[in-house]
């Protein structure tokens, strides 16, 4: 035995006898089993497969005629067509799943398998996960129960209500017991199914409330409970998985009777020794003793050996194109400097010179030098005038020396 | 009390349980509500979950405009009746700023919730204002109406 295993008060019912001490119970170890949500699933999938009943089209729908095809020749495809006249069916195609009247494809048949062969062993780990998902708020809340006002997970309560007869009886239990949301919120629930299901038998639909889990055989509970919506009750020997874990999805809220908790440690088994009911049962073992993974990462023994986190942040420097940036260049190549330097002073010198050379045609003229210029421009200018005034032609012969 | 990591829970119950939200978003846009009343943000995240973290945080209104103010017991954890420290908060928004920066961050409950906590407190208080009475206040520059006719 552990020494310290976990106890479970048992919520005590209204004209139950007083007792100084409020009962507990050791929990069971089915509770610590690991929870697997996926092998749950796959049970679940399966298991539910196996309250099929077959079903099939009719095994001469479509081929009750006497069809064949007209083969090539005639213009139409080469299906099976009705023979005869008189008749719109004569002529049309038959057989083919395309067809009119014709048969499904791959029409269904009985022997399908219907039915799921699921390894015991397997079987048995899906009871216990989902055993042990019902102890734990969280994911009963994540299946979608109420369970704000119930006093402890897992919810056991005192063997009186194993004697309770009426229904009405039981709707107090679960008040007192804060189930009653839950099955509430079952009955609010309840609704009438979309689509054809309507038609097949399950016309209408609802929310799955608690289920109350007894021992003793023939307990006045089940009678007493079962019309309550949403409320299902089943025996510990005779735990389903289809009830532990509806739709697949662990987590259902479950109650337990005490005696029925009491017998969990007996069916299942402890961590120590195996189980009573079931031949060579042993509690399937977790594979992580500690599966709270933050707190392995955040101890001391692992911080201890990681490197620490690297706070500062490296940046890679930045490019500089040293053709474009003096600095870089110069860190690259000490002479640029002198060569830039004598570069400058050398275009400087050239443009000077240019300058001068430019100037020195340029050559401004001074103001004497501009009258004097102007003057003789006027004096041309006056004899040109003059000399065109050619009024008499003696100036033609005194200037060709002819003598009249 | 057996108690799960938060870990694990997490892992069990991030892809499918009643409180997820899917539909918004569609591919990488996708985004996942969470109705969980302790879920400060209402996002589907470890951080903010409040089924996978034994520290919560819940801020909702609560009776005549006052605001309830909830931290969850770590040792009540298979406890869901006594599970919750609830105080009710009917002051002002900054003295109940204060009281939340004090149950969350001041003493090292959740640090990383106080900036949550403050804008769902916001949020909250905000849905709690009543409009005030009297004539609304006109408004003298005329607004401009863009794109109706």
């Amino acid at each position: 035995m552990a020494a310290a295993r976990p106890l479970v008060t048992v919520q005590s019912l209204e004209g139950d006898m007083a007792t100084d001490a409020t009962p507990t119970v050791a929990l069971p170890d089915v509770m610590k089993a690991s929870i697997r949500p996926d092998i749950v699933n796959f049970v679940h999938s399966n298991i539910s497969k196996n309250s099929r009943q077959p079903y099939a089209v009719s095994k001469k729908a479509g081929h009750q005629t006497s069809a064949e095809s007209w083969g090539t020749g005639r213009a139409v495809s080469r299906i099976p067509r009705v023979p005869g006249g008189g008749t719109h069916r004569a002529g049309q195609g038959a057989f083919g799943n395309m067809c009119r009247g014709g048969r499904m494809f791959a029409p269904t048949k009985i022997w399908r398998r219907w039915h799921r062969k699921i390894n015991v062993n397997q079987k048995r780990y899906a009871i216990v996960s989902a055993i042990a998902a019902s102890a734990i708020p969280s994911l009963v809340m994540a299946r979608g129960h109420k369970i704000e006002t119930v006093p402890e997970m897992p919810l056991v309560v005192s063997d009186s209500a194993e004697g309770v007869e009426k229904t009405s009886a039981a709707l107090k239990v679960l008040k007192q017991i804060g189930a009653y949301t839950d099955s509430e919120k079952a009955k609010d629930s309840q609704a009438i199914r979309p689509g054809k299901g309507k038609a097949r038998n399950r016309r209408y639909i609802s929310r799955k409330g608690p289920l109350i889990v007894y021992s003793t055989e023939g307990a006045k509970l089940v009678k007493a409970f079962r019309n309550i919506p949403g409320v299902e009750v089943a025996n510990v020997e005779r735990l389903n998985l289809l009830k532990l874990a509806p739709g697949g999805h662990l987590g259902r809220f479950v109650i337990w009777t005490k005696s029925a908790f009491e017998k969990l440690d007996s069916i299942y088994g402890t961590f120590e020794k195996g189980s009573e009911k079931k031949n060579a049962y042993v509690l399937p073992r977790a594979k992580m003793v500690n599966a709270d993974l933050a707190r392995i990462i955040n101890s001391d023994e692992v911080q201890s050996v990681v490197r620490p986190i690297k706070k500062e942040v490296k940046r890679a420097p930045m490019k500089k194109n040293p053709l474009k940036n003096l600095n870089t260049m110069l860190r690259l190549n000490p002479y640029a400097k002198t060569a830039r330097r004598m570069s400058l002073l050398a275009e400087a010198q050239r443009v000077k010179a240019k300058k001068e050379k430019l100037d020195k045609k340029r050559k401004p003229v001074s103001k004497e030098e501009a009258t004097a210029i102007k003057a003789a421009g006027k004096a041309w200018y006056q004899t040109m005038i003059s000399d065109s005034d050619y009024t008499e032609f003696e100036n033609f012969s005194k200037w060709l020396g002819v003598s009249q | 009390m057996t108690t799960v990591p938060g870990s694990l829970i997490w892992e069990i119950v991030k892809k499918n349980n009643s409180f997820l939200v899917k539909q918004f978003g569609r591919g990488t846009a996708a985004l996942q509500f969470s109705k969980e009343s302790n879920n400060l943000y209402n996002l589907n995240s470890f951080k903010h979950s409040g089924l996978a973290n034994a520290k919560t945080v819940t801020i909702q209104p609560g009776k005549d405009r006052s605001v309830v103010l909830a931290t969850s017991k770590t040792k009540k954890q298979n406890k869901p009746a006594s599970l919750l420290h609830k105080s009710v908060m009917k002051k002002e928004f900054r003295r109940m700023s204060k009281a939340v920066t004090n149950q969350v961050a001041d003493n090292r409950y959740r640090p990383d919730l106080k900036k949550a906590a403050l804008a769902r407190l916001s949020a909250v208080n905000k849905s709690l204002r009543v409009a005030k009475s009297g004539a609304k206040k006109r408004n003298r520059q005329g607004v401009k109406i863009v794109g109706r006719k």
